[in-house]
């Protein structure tokens, strides 16, 4: 096969191109230019960084396959960074890194793969693709501790049809056993934590300077109070405690941020727990289910047992079988059933509304 | 795929090596490596070849050999005579007249003119890639320092009326300098700077089959500006830096070999040029950037609609063709082409163009070859 892999000059994709290589298939490498510095060079800091490409092009070089550096810049900054910026505004805690593989790797990237021919994508994500009755399932990782398949839920099993994760049977340390193995200079790099396009800045300096209008306004507490001002929603998320004036008692904790009046909510951490709330713009990889669920809120968080209920269909309402903390509009709400991927959708703002303890 | 099977058609990026020059590019270092301003025998032999091809490469360009230094290529050339009249220039007011769709060598040094505060013009073409003589004759006045405009550009091939453009300068201004980028340009052009009617030009010794590394600056004797690199008294205490006498045998030896089968070699270009540019336009929608007005035998710059031109040349590379798209950047990815913006070609369409660049080493039937692998290409694309 002919298989386009996205290599970031991270060990792991590193590693998904050597085996797919080993293993016979025509391997062509490619690092995504994502984001970029005013004169168009690669930046300096965070992931995909002009020495990540370097790298990404020494293990190319190594493994003899071709290997280009091409252009998402646009596709990046309209549907990724744009987005960031738009959440954060209204209050809501983006995840960057699902909406990159939605619009970027699992869209751009996978139409450019078939005009060049290529039978399939491969990336480095830790998740793995199943076949049952010609139906393509997405399960969790064998290696749990770095299973990314929360940041996958989007994919279709028409569009896993055409993907390959190596990885999804493999630890890390297994992995990095193999780039040493083949020589590769990625061995021992570091793995990269940051959001690629903030980098090691604070990601409310990056959407401060983005954000024309100015959101800040008052901080209320659960009796109705007038606690203080804050300097604009996008500086808070549903959940933190950081950055709220201080009182008496128990530390306050943000509960719920109204954009429209610019007001950010406090209340003690018990105001947090959750059992019920609703998801929308939900997708399943294939057919909807409905039993024996759980659902994770967070990119590796807990598997909270709940149940679902379809209310049309693009929205569900999820029931937890126990309440949570932490449950934050605009993160994504990932249902499986054991490792097996079912769906998932955005959590939305009518979280609030719908709080019941 | 064997590398030598690899179909090369992006020689105004570089050409491969003539085995003329690598033959002299061996001999010289083997037996005149030495020093060229040393005191000794093989010194001296060093010398007698730079200066047999200095005298060669003068000729070939109707200069005295006095106006020819040698560069490290076209960059330094460029960088030398847009910079140096504005180091410690006493005229606060002095202006530099340039084109928006030069080479970067140019461009870059202009804008390090602007930063310096002085005012730099930058002017535009028309949609067939032309600049306007009057366009740059506006903006001279007596303040004029330099005026450089390139005689063909790198992506399109289109030519500028250099000569018209230096009769009509000469009339305004006897003193300024009007310098031209020639490094596109010579490699399917015979020039003679006098005639041209320019003060100064770059050349560079990889564009003709020569090396990389070694580049020409002509520099005509009535003008006379600072040295750009400091140090020793090489090239009549112009250039600084041990001569590489063996990169300018090298290119000596090219330019001798293309400059006598120059004629044969475009014929032989432009018979394969059109037969890729009509199997193309029969069979695509596509069109031929600056194919109504001159344009160098060797470069078709194709405009491909609706096709994704950095997709297209990846599937061109997959299938074993190298072309180019615009200017590369370090890390491989390439911005939207500048001289394509300064013709006015629409957001749409900016990146759905090509160029494809013949040479001396392209072989017969290479035009249709390349043609076919573009077809199926795009058509793998639709």
């Amino acid at each position: 096969m002919r298989v386009l892999v996205a290599m970031s000059g991270g060990v792991d994709s590193s590693v998904v191109a050597g085996l797919l290589k080993s293993q016979g298939h025509e391997v062509i490498g490619v690092t995504m230019k994502l984001w970029e510095g005013p004169n168009g060079e690669m930046p300096e800091t965070g992931c995909c960084t002009a020495s990540d490409s370097e790298d990404a092009r020494k293990v190319a070089a190594k493994l003899d396959i071709p290997y280009y550096v091409l252009d998402y810049t646009e596709s990046f900054s309209d549907k990724v960074v744009d987005n960031f910026i738009d959440m954060y505004a209204q209050g809501l805690t983006p995840n960057p890194c699902v909406e990159c593989n939605r619009s970027v790797k699992f869209d751009h990237f996978l139409k450019q793969a078939k005009k060049l021919n290529c039978d399939r994508v491969a990336t480095g994500h830790y998740a793995k693709i199943l076949v049952n009755n010609s139906n393509y399932e997405l399960h969790k990782a064998d290696y749990l501790e770095k299973d990314q398949s929360y940041v996958l839920h989007m994919l279709s099993s028409e569009t896993l049809e055409h993907v390959i994760f190596p990885l999804g049977t493999i630890s890390k340390p297994e992995v990095r056993q193999i780039a040493a193995e083949l020589g590769l200079k990625t061995a021992f790099k570091k793995d990269s934590q940051d959001i690629c396009f903030v980098g090691k800045k604070n990601y409310r300096d990056f959407v401060d300077k983005r954000i024309d209008i100015s959101t800040s306004g008052e901080i209320i507490n659960s009796s109705g109070e007038i606690m203080g001002n804050h300097e604009g929603v996008h500086e808070f998320t549903v959940g933190q405690r950081k950055g709220i004036p201080g009182g008496q008692g128990s530390p306050k904790y943000v509960t719920k941020i109204d954009v429209q009046n610019k007001k950010v909510y406090v209340g003690n951490k018990n105001e947090l727990l959750t059992s019920s709330f609703y998801l929308e713009e939900v997708s399943f990889v294939n057919d909807i289910q409905t039993e024996n669920l759980s659902i994770q809120t967070r990119y590796n968080s807990d598997d909270l047992p709940c149940s679902i209920e379809v209310v049309d269909g693009s929205q569900i309402k999820v029931l937890l079988n126990e309440p949570t903390f932490g449950v934050a509009p605009g993160q994504f709400g990932v249902l499986y059933s054991g490792t097996k991927l079912v769906g998932g959708g955005r959590i939305t703002t009518k979280l609030n509304e719908k709080l019941s303890v | 795929m064997k590398k030598n099977d690899y179909l090369y058609l992006d020689h105004a990026a570089s050409t491969p090596m003539r085995e003329v020059a690598f033959e002299a590019y061996k001999r010289t270092e083997s037996e005149a490596f030495a020093n060229s301003a040393g005191g000794h025998e093989l010194s001296r032999r060093a010398k007698n070849i730079l200066e047999e091809s200095r005298d060669k490469i003068a000729n070939h360009f109707g200069a005295a050999p006095k106006e020819i230094t040698f560069t490290s290529g076209g960059t330094e050339a460029d960088n030398w005579i847009i910079k140096m009249p504005f180091i410690n220039n006493q005229n606060k007011n002095a202006e530099l007249v340039t084109s928006a769709i030069e080479h970067e060598a140019v461009l870059g040094s202009a804008e390090w003119v602007e930063s310096l505060g002085y005012k730099v013009h930058f002017i535009g073409c028309d949609n067939a890639g032309v600049i306007k003589i009057e366009d740059i004759i506006n903006q001279v006045n007596s303040n004029t320092e330099i005026v450089s405009i390139m005689m063909a550009n790198n992506e399109t091939g289109v030519i500028q009326p250099i000569k018209e453009i230096s009769q009509n300068l000469k009339k305004i201004d006897q003193n300024l300098i009007f310098h031209s980028d020639v490094v596109q340009a010579v490699a399917t052009t015979k020039i003679d700077f006098h005639e041209l009617g320019i003060q100064s030009a770059a050349i560079s010794g990889h564009k003709i089959g020569g090396p990389k590394g070694v580049g020409i600056m002509f520099l005509s004797s009535e003008v006379k500006i600072p040295s750009f690199l400091h140090g020793g008294k090489q090239e009549l205490e112009r250039r600084a830096g041990t001569v590489n006498v063996s990169g300018v045998a090298s290119l000596s030896a090219a330019l001798e070999e293309q400059q006598t089968h120059m004629e044969l070699q475009n014929k032989k270009i432009l018979k394969e040029r059109e037969d890729f540019e009509q199997i193309i336009k029969n069979n695509l929608d596509v069109s031929v950037v600056g194919e109504v007005v001159d344009r160098l035998d060797h470069i078709s710059n194709i405009q491909f609609k609706g096709i994704h031109s950095e997709t297209l040349m990846v599937a061109l590379d997959l299938q074993g063709m190298g072309v180019s798209r615009g200017s590369a950047c370090a890390s491989g990815a390439q911005k939207p082409s500048h001289v394509l913006q300064a013709m006015n070609v629409s957001d749409d369409l900016i990146n759905s163009h090509l160029r494809f660049s013949f040479g001396w080493s392209t072989q017969k039937g290479d035009g249709t070859k390349a043609a076919n692998i573009v077809l199926t290409s795009v058509r793998g694309m639709q």
